[in-house]
């Protein structure tokens, strides 16, 4: 019986285990590996084997106190990710709490109306918005503004720094997270039983003391779920903003996070180096274990695993 | 599960118009997109008197013809068949793996499980740019010497590397549709003498073809949408690299990208009409409320 376990095992499990491993473990060792080299345009022949201990994480450090573009980046990083962590949560738990209290029909469209900007490909959400923030008179925001004679002339949003190009990566990040908190909040406030919204209706409540009394007290662990997945969500996405940033709608040091200049050091166009991107990437992976070791230990992990009943031996 | 019975009604409305109002940038961004590709010129300045309908758009992307004059021409068939290959290949790959380990993490014990789910919820977690200079560098390392086979390794890469971002998700919903079947079933089968492979593929896998159908439309719509796998790894172009490398040249007649941009769209707008349920539910996978 053991044998034949052993064999069932694996096969389940040995796809699985060889992606992880091939595109997970050796991936994470190689970008340790490559932070401690002086890697540049992928010059592998050149560059693979000459190991120059600390080099990039000295000069990571010195860019963060001296070169104003990290600054700014980093500057990016914490706003965007402390204000657009609040849009999210927030805006999920609103557009929750606002939906239970519709019919159901209107509630569904307006959730999958939302699930929209999560599931469009995302150079089309970033074509969308690149029209609709674009600093000439063909951009709709623009358009409006000088139809209601707010403004006289076009104003270039994304190139003023930084409060027009933080708006702007807010926004469109911003729409996309709010779906996430929406669907946990709104299957969270589902499995409430409906007794008790209904006695306490009956008793005169108002929706807005059902919703302090009743429904967001019991919200509170679905609650910290979001904020902190959703924290280190934004901590690490930058393909939202790549386009936005490549197509110039948006001032380049003030709209890249920590994570796009990651992307943007190894990858981008002209100069490339991998060395010191590496380094960059590891120090983001590090406040990112970080903040999953918080994670787990807010949702409780041991009450999510169940062990199977009444396996047959 | 609502107050319907008792809800006052005069409030809804009043609900429903503050919603409304807030997804009017989102309403207003993508109709203006949609429409776009029917007209002559953009109307994303919202006058009328631009909004010329044709369909000329369409046909000119479908010809390739990227500009009204000259002779810049794309073949969007086959950018979009690559496209297509690729978002197939990433649900494949997806579906299968996650069914098979779906499977044993939902009902067998073995040692480490726990550990193994746990990884799995932290990989998830983990930032995807620090992946991606690793796994590049796996790609230069395996490249193949024999040039006629670089193009379809970068397919073949692609599709594997898309794929895994998307494993720790897909195998913990897999997980979760395992978990609803009854045990019964799967006890009739080992009593009778079957083995654990061929319960999974004989009692287990008609049943849970709603979960198999919603992993693979989650799988499929990752690798439809991807572009920073896409432009990293494939030497051809999909729709995604395609509207990258067009907005800003000069030659490009916008509204004919708004048309790529729209058939771009098409697949979600599909899935948006027929599996509402199914998308609602997914996005909530691997949480127990």
């Amino acid at each position: 019986m053991k044998g034949e376990k052993l064999r069932s095992l694996s096969f389940f499990l040995s796809p699985m285990i060889a992606m992880v491993g091939i595109f997970y473990l050796i991936p994470l060792v190689f970008t340790v590996y490559i932070s401690f080299t002086k890697m540049r345009n992928w010059n592998t022949e050149k560059y693979l084997s000459e190991i120059v201990g600390l080099y990039n994480y000295q000069r990571l450090f010195h860019m963060f106190q001296h070169d104003p573009m990290i600054r700014a980046i980093l500057l990016t990083t914490v706003v965007f990710v402390g204000i657009t962590l609040l849009i999210n949560v927030f805006g999920g738990l609103l557009l929750a709490l606002g939906t239970f209290f519709i019919n159901e029909s209107s509630a569904s469209s307006i959730r999958l109306l939302w699930l929209l900007p999560r599931m469009s490909p995302i150079a089309v959400y970033s074509l969308v918005w690149y029209y609709f923030f674009h600093g000439s008179d063909i951009g709709t925001l623009n358009s409006i503004l000088l139809k209601l004679g707010l403004v006289s002339e076009p104003i270039p949003w994304g190139q003023i720094t930084p409060w027009g190009v933080w708006s702007i990566i807010i926004f469109v990040n911003g729409l996309v997270g709010v779906s996430f908190g929406m669907i946990v909040f709104t299957s969270a406030l589902n499995q409430i039983p409906k007794e008790l919204v209904i006695a306490a209706r009956v008793d005169g409540a108002s929706a807005w003391q059902i919703s302090k009394k009743i429904l967001i007290p019991m919200l509170k662990w679905h609650f910290l779920y979001v904020l902190t997945w959703q924290f280190l969500s934004l901590l690490t996405t930058y393909p939202h903003l790549f386009l936005l940033v490549e197509w110039d709608l948006v001032n380049r040091d003030y709209g890249t996070t920590l994570a796009l200049y990651v992307f943007n050091t190894a990858f981008g166009r002209g100069e490339q180096d991998q060395g010191l991107a590496a380094a960059a990437a590891v120090l983001l992976s590090i406040i990112g274990i970080m903040g999953g070791y918080v994670t787990l230990k807010v949702l409780q992990f041991e009450r999510m695993i169940h062990e199977p009943r009444g396996d047959v031996e | 599960m609502r107050d319907v019975e008792t809800r006052p009604k005069r409030y809804e409305w009043l609900i429903i118009a503050v919603i409304i109002f807030a997804s009017l940038p989102l309403i207003l961004g993508f109709a203006l997109l949609v429409l776009s590709s029917f007209s002559k010129d953009m109307i994303t300045n919202l006058s009328p008197e631009s909004f010329r309908p044709t369909i000329e758009n369409w046909v000119n992307v479908f010809q390739g013809k990227l500009a009204i004059t000259g002779g810049i021409r794309q073949n969007i068939l086959k950018i979009t068949f690559n496209t297509l290959v690729v978002a197939l290949g990433v649900s494949g790959i997806v579906t299968l793996i996650s069914t098979l380990a779906g499977y044993s993490l939902s009902r067998m014990k073995f040692r480490g499980r726990k550990a193994m789910m746990l990884l799995l919820l932290v990989l998830h977690a983990f930032p995807g740019v620090a992946l991606i200079v690793g796994v590049y560098l796996f790609y230069r390392l395996t490249f193949p010497q024999d040039p006629s086979l670089v193009r379809i390794y970068s397919f073949f890469y692609v599709v594997l590397a898309r794929a895994a971002l998307e494993i720790p998700m897909s195998v913990w919903l897999m997980k979760g549709f395992f978990d609803t079947i009854p045990w019964e079933f799967e006890w009739s089968g080992i009593i009778d003498g079957a083995s654990r492979i061929k319960v999974w593929w004989k009692i287990m896998l008609p049943l849970i073809k709603p979960g198999i159908l919603a992993v693979a439309l989650f799988g499929f719509l990752a690798g439809w949408q991807d572009l920073i796998y896409v432009r990293t790894f494939l030497i051809d172009q999909t729709l995604a690299t395609f509207i990258e490398a067009n907005i800003e040249a000069e030659y490009s007649h916008m509204p004919l990208i708004a048309a790529a941009g729209t058939l771009y769209l098409l697949p979600t707008i599909i899935f948006f009409l027929t599996a509402q349920q199914l998308l609602l539910q997914g996005y909530s996978g691997g949480i127990k409320g």
